[in-house]
């Protein structure tokens, strides 16, 4: 690995990946790629491990998602919204992780410029929210709902139809319209990610602004006060766990249909059982009609394909439901109590209002509060329409592409499809429609596809076992751009961090402090369980330390029975620091390196007042 | 005229006749925090014991006309005075008030010749602008009515320490008008005891409390002679934002030997090991949350931990004071008033500086 001096990382066209990755570039546009060309400004700009968007070695279509958000969320911040001293975020790919890179301030005569578009645009957001989110809501649905319906064949028909010849002729068949849905598919998702964006910069920045506010009438105010001060309870990123209490209680409420869910049947099984039955059906009916949307989940963050969605995993809903029907039959309660939360988050404010000691003062933090309670739904709300609703649909929608280019012999596997990027299937769209347009035995490069996943699954294989740098090129000595600060957290702690963390990894010594964001206060010690994957959880026992990449609300049903929870990925507004501090669980988000040093069985302590985990015993 | 009164049933009007210290003892008994029994020895023991007796006239004969700077003087009229005091006998009127006072208290804990601290609380004495803080003594694990007596009589004579003239001198407070009142207060046989702040010091953050504490009696950590161990804990969510954990070699205990109170080594094993279990931090907050409520200022207060009893029953408040230093600032909004729009748009011109 290059060597480099203290005080800076390693110049970005210097570094060099493992051998055994090479060809990984292919997998991923030029314009991803660091260049001689650009080489002069690549390496004065910092860059960083893209760990909350990119965990692993990127699959190449689902590098769609990341070049969607590199233009919107740039774009709001330079060009929409023009937060004055704020630039957009560029990208970067390095054996198979992405990097990426807040860009320093423009000069001083555009921010100017910028000052005069923010202050016109941005507040009548602020008045206008209310009524802006419901626009959103239903135009994003509306788009939701058009991806869905895009007509994908599965098969290119022997022959194309008569009633599309005769008797008025289309005049444009199935090869147009492969071509064309796929990039019809690629424009919504585009579009889909412009509207993710559409009010996002300005909650973040909204939730900066009450942060500093309230660190300058209280100093010592931990980040997880403010983020409970500002987080809601009736939010749609918890709609899909208050869907699953709402079927168990039902499924209580007729002996036959607990019965045959608390039973250890496959799905299929449980299903076909519950059709046998009145109430059963009843209860099949209800989870059908829930489903769409509430369980277009992911069970990961919905950044990856093979993450999967509850939709293509029932076992997963259908294993929560039956632990909840277990749960409600011995008398607990299972919901959380959207109430109590919501009038605790009210006590809190008022605590903290009630030790201010200045009228201006508290005026300033009552205005500061409102404005950052008018948007801050929005952060809540689009996570589940955005990364976790529209990605399952589009997952989807994307297998029937894959489906077609099994058939058409191009690919093996139907997951085949995300070994390529979304410049390169096109082309193989086009190749397909060609032989199927040329005759009868044309003969396709299927082979030449099917080596290319082959060489793309070893790479993708081989980046997994290699662990980055944290950061490439020389530290900024200013930072503007609100998402790195608060979505990555880049500070000059972090970065120094990052500089001791290369040393450390250099000595090779096995560390056993952990660092974090403190987001859910309290200490609790116990044996750690490191989950990878959501389909592990059954090995996690009771009184046990979740350690995991991230956790999301497909993962809910787990909080109650941990210690504490650890991740590597999600700052102080992540799906688990915010669920960890309702059930009063200690939490260390955020941690980068947690499921890679941390084993399972090792006893950890995990502080979070501090954002520390300690390994205390190493398992045997 | 009452030589002596319950704590019970004195508060901050009381102040007159009873100190500051007592005053707020009572204080804190009529808002419902636990405070050992005890009572007050009012200014009208002290008067009548230099009227009645005499000495009056003498003792400010004696002060008359002495220069703060010239110690020798200062010493000798310290000397002098101090001997006057000791050596006069006291009225048997306030005698048998104390006694019977301090047999009522010996009762109601169910111990004969129950250990108390006996400490001055004069008139003038912890007022946030005028500041005597430990200008008078403290004595500490005193039993029996007769070392009580001997004990309040030290308290009287405390008031004439070459140190307590020099300051009234240079201070412009007149001797004749600082009177001194003595509280006796059942000890608290603690096993952890400390002070707390209602704010945190280090930055006057008025959402924190600060809590420090060790092993034994609260007098090595009011004296600096022990490094304590030390959480910073949020108000309102009840979460430590620091906790210090420090090595505590010494602490002060019963000296079985000698009576009274003597510093001792720590045993080794518990010398690391934080003094304060969780729900008693929290039991802490609660109540310094409570006081500063009832004073509707900052505050300073010693509290203890008594071994001989069960939480939440075993914490005790052994005083409080207002805090002094940041609520002698000039208080200035932080902020000042500012709408939404103009806190928003100073975030977004914000950039951050990097050190790296």
């Amino acid at each position: 690995m290059t060597k480099q001096t203290a005080g800076r990382f390693p110049d970005p066209h210097d570094y060099k990946v493992p051998p055994e990755l090479d060809g990984w570039e292919e997998m991923y546009p030029s314009h991803h790629l660091f260049s001689e060309d650009r080489s002069e400004w690549e390496k004065q700009q910092f860059w960083y491990l893209d760990k909350i968007h990119a965990p692993e070695p990127m699959p190449p279509l689902d590098l769609l998602f990341q070049e969607a958000w590199q233009i919107s969320l740039s774009q709001y911040t330079t060009r929409v919204f023009c937060i004055p001293p704020a630039q957009g975020i560029a990208q970067r790919m390095v054996g198979c992780y992405m990097y990426i890179c807040a860009i320093a301030p423009p000069p001083d005569a555009i921010i100017g410029e910028k000052a005069g578009h923010f202050q016109k645009r941005v507040f009548y957001v602020f008045d206008h929210y209310q009524e802006l989110w419901d626009k959103w809501l239903t135009k994003f649905n509306a788009l939701g709902e058009e991806m869905k319906n895009l007509n994908v064949p599965s098969q290119l028909p022997k022959y194309v139809p008569d009633e599309e010849v005769l008797p008025a002729p289309t005049g444009c068949y199935v090869s147009y319209d492969v071509i064309s849905s796929f990039d019809k598919l690629v424009n919504m998702m585009f579009k889909g990610w412009q509207y993710h964006f559409e009010m996002l910069n300005l909650t973040y920045l909204a939730y900066l602004m009450f942060g500093d506010v309230t660190r300058k009438l209280f100093p010592g105010i931990s980040e997880s006060a403010i983020g409970k001060m500002v987080a809601g309870a009736y939010v749609s990123m918890f709609r899909p766990e208050e869907e699953l209490c709402r079927l168990a209680r039902l499924a209580v409420a007729s002996r036959d249909v607990a019965k045959v869910l608390k039973s250890d049947k496959s799905v299929d099984a449980k299903k076909a059982e519950l059709e046998k039955i009145p109430d059963g059906r009843q209860w099949l009916k209800e989870y059908t009609k829930t489903q769409d949307p509430w369980f277009f989940v992911s069970n990961g963050s919905g950044w990856l394909h093979h993450e999967g969605s509850w939709i293509d995993t029932p076992d997963i809903p259908y294993g929560y439901i039956k632990s909840y029907v277990e749960r409600l039959e011995k008398g607990e309660t299972i919901e959380r109590n959207l109430d109590k939360i919501d009038q605790e988050r009210d006590r809190i404010v008022a605590e903290y209002r009630g030790l201010i000691k200045s009228d201006e003062d508290r005026q300033s933090f009552d205005n500061a509060f409102n404005t950052v309670r008018t948007i801050y739904r929005y952060a809540e709300d689009h996570l589940f329409w955005v990364e976790h609703w529209f990605h399952t649909i589009w997952f989807s929608k994307v297998r029937q592409f894959g489906q077609l280019l099994v058939n058409g012999n191009m690919l093996k596997q139907v997951d085949d499809i995300f070994m390529f990027n979304r410049y390169e299937i096109p082309q193989m769209l086009t190749e397909l429609v060609t032989s199927w347009a040329l005759g009868v035995d044309i003969p396709t490069r299927g082979s030449y596809y099917k080596a290319k996943v082959s060489k793309r699954r070893k790479i993708l294989a081989i980046a997994q076992e290699w662990a980055p740098t944290p950061a490439l090129g020389i530290p900024p000595a200013e930072i503007a751009e609100p998402f790195t600060i608060m979505l990555w957290g880049v500070t000059t702690d972090r970065v120094k961090e990052w500089l001791s963390g290369i040393d450390a990894a250099a000595s090779d010594t096995a560390a056993s402090v952990v660092k974090g964001f403190a987001s859910s206060a309290g200490v609790a010690e116990g044996p750690a369980r490191v989950l990878k994957r959501l389909k592990d959880i059954v090995d996690l026992q009771p009184g046990e330390v979740l350690v995991c990449p991230s956790t999301n609300p497909s993962w809910a049903p787990v909080f109650t029975k941990i210690k504490a929870t650890v991740t590597d990925i999600g700052g102080l507004t992540s799906h688990a620091a915010i669920v960890c501090r309702e059930y009063g669980v200690p939490a260390v988000t955020g941690c980068g390196i947690a499921t890679t040093t941390i084993k399972s069985g090792d006893i950890v302590r995990v502080d979070g007042d501090t954002g520390t985990v300690t390994i205390v015993k190493r398992a045997a | 005229m009452c030589y002596v009164l319950d704590f019970g049933i004195i508060d901050k009007h009381s102040i007159d006749t009873v100190g500051g210290k007592n005053a707020s003892l009572g204080e804190m008994i009529k808002a419902g925090i636990r405070v050992p029994p005890g009572f007050a020895v009012t200014t009208d023991s002290y008067k009548d014991f230099i009227s009645d007796t005499g000495i009056k006239e003498e003792i400010y004969r004696i002060l008359c006309g002495l220069n703060p700077e010239d110690t020798a003087a200062l010493n000798n009229a310290a000397d002098e005075v101090q001997t006057l005091i000791k050596k006069t006998p006291i009225s048997s009127g306030i005698q048998e008030a104390i006694t019977a006072n301090y047999a009522q208290i010996c009762d109601s804990c169910g111990v004969a010749d129950l250990p108390v601290a006996v400490r001055s609380s004069a008139t003038a004495e912890d007022l946030p602008t005028a500041s005597f803080a430990g200008q008078q003594d403290t004595y500490l694990w005193i039993q029996g009515s007769a070392q009580v007596i001997e004990s309040v009589r030290k308290c009287w004579a405390s008031l004439f320490t070459p140190r307590a003239i020099a300051y009234r001198l240079k201070n412009k407070f007149s001797h004749e008008k600082v009177w001194i009142s003595v509280g006796v207060q059942k000890m608290v046989n603690s096993k952890t005891a400390g002070v707390m702040f209602t704010l945190n010091p280090t930055n006057g953050d008025l959402s924190k409390v600060l809590i420090e504490g060790s092993w034994g009696l609260g007098e090595t950590v009011v004296s600096g002679s022990v490094n304590p161990d030390k959480f910073v804990i949020d108000k309102v969510l009840m979460e430590a934002s620091e906790k210090t954990i420090s090595t505590k070699h010494i602490e002060c205990v019963y000296d079985p030997v000698n009576g009274g109170v003597i510093n001792s080594d720590v045993d080794p094993d518990m010398q690391c090991i934080c003094c304060l279990a969780g729900e008693e931090i929290n039991e802490l907050v609660r109540i310094a949350k409570i006081i500063e409520k009832h004073y509707g200022r900052p505050m300073d207060i010693e509290w203890a931990i008594d071994k001989d009893f069960a939480f939440p029953e075993n914490i005790f408040i052994v005083q409080a004071r207002p805090e002094t230093v940041w609520s002698r600032r000039e208080k200035k909004p932080l902020l000042g008033a500012k709408s939404g729009y103009q806190l928003l748009m100073e975030q977004a011109m914000k950039v951050i500086k990097v050190e790296a």
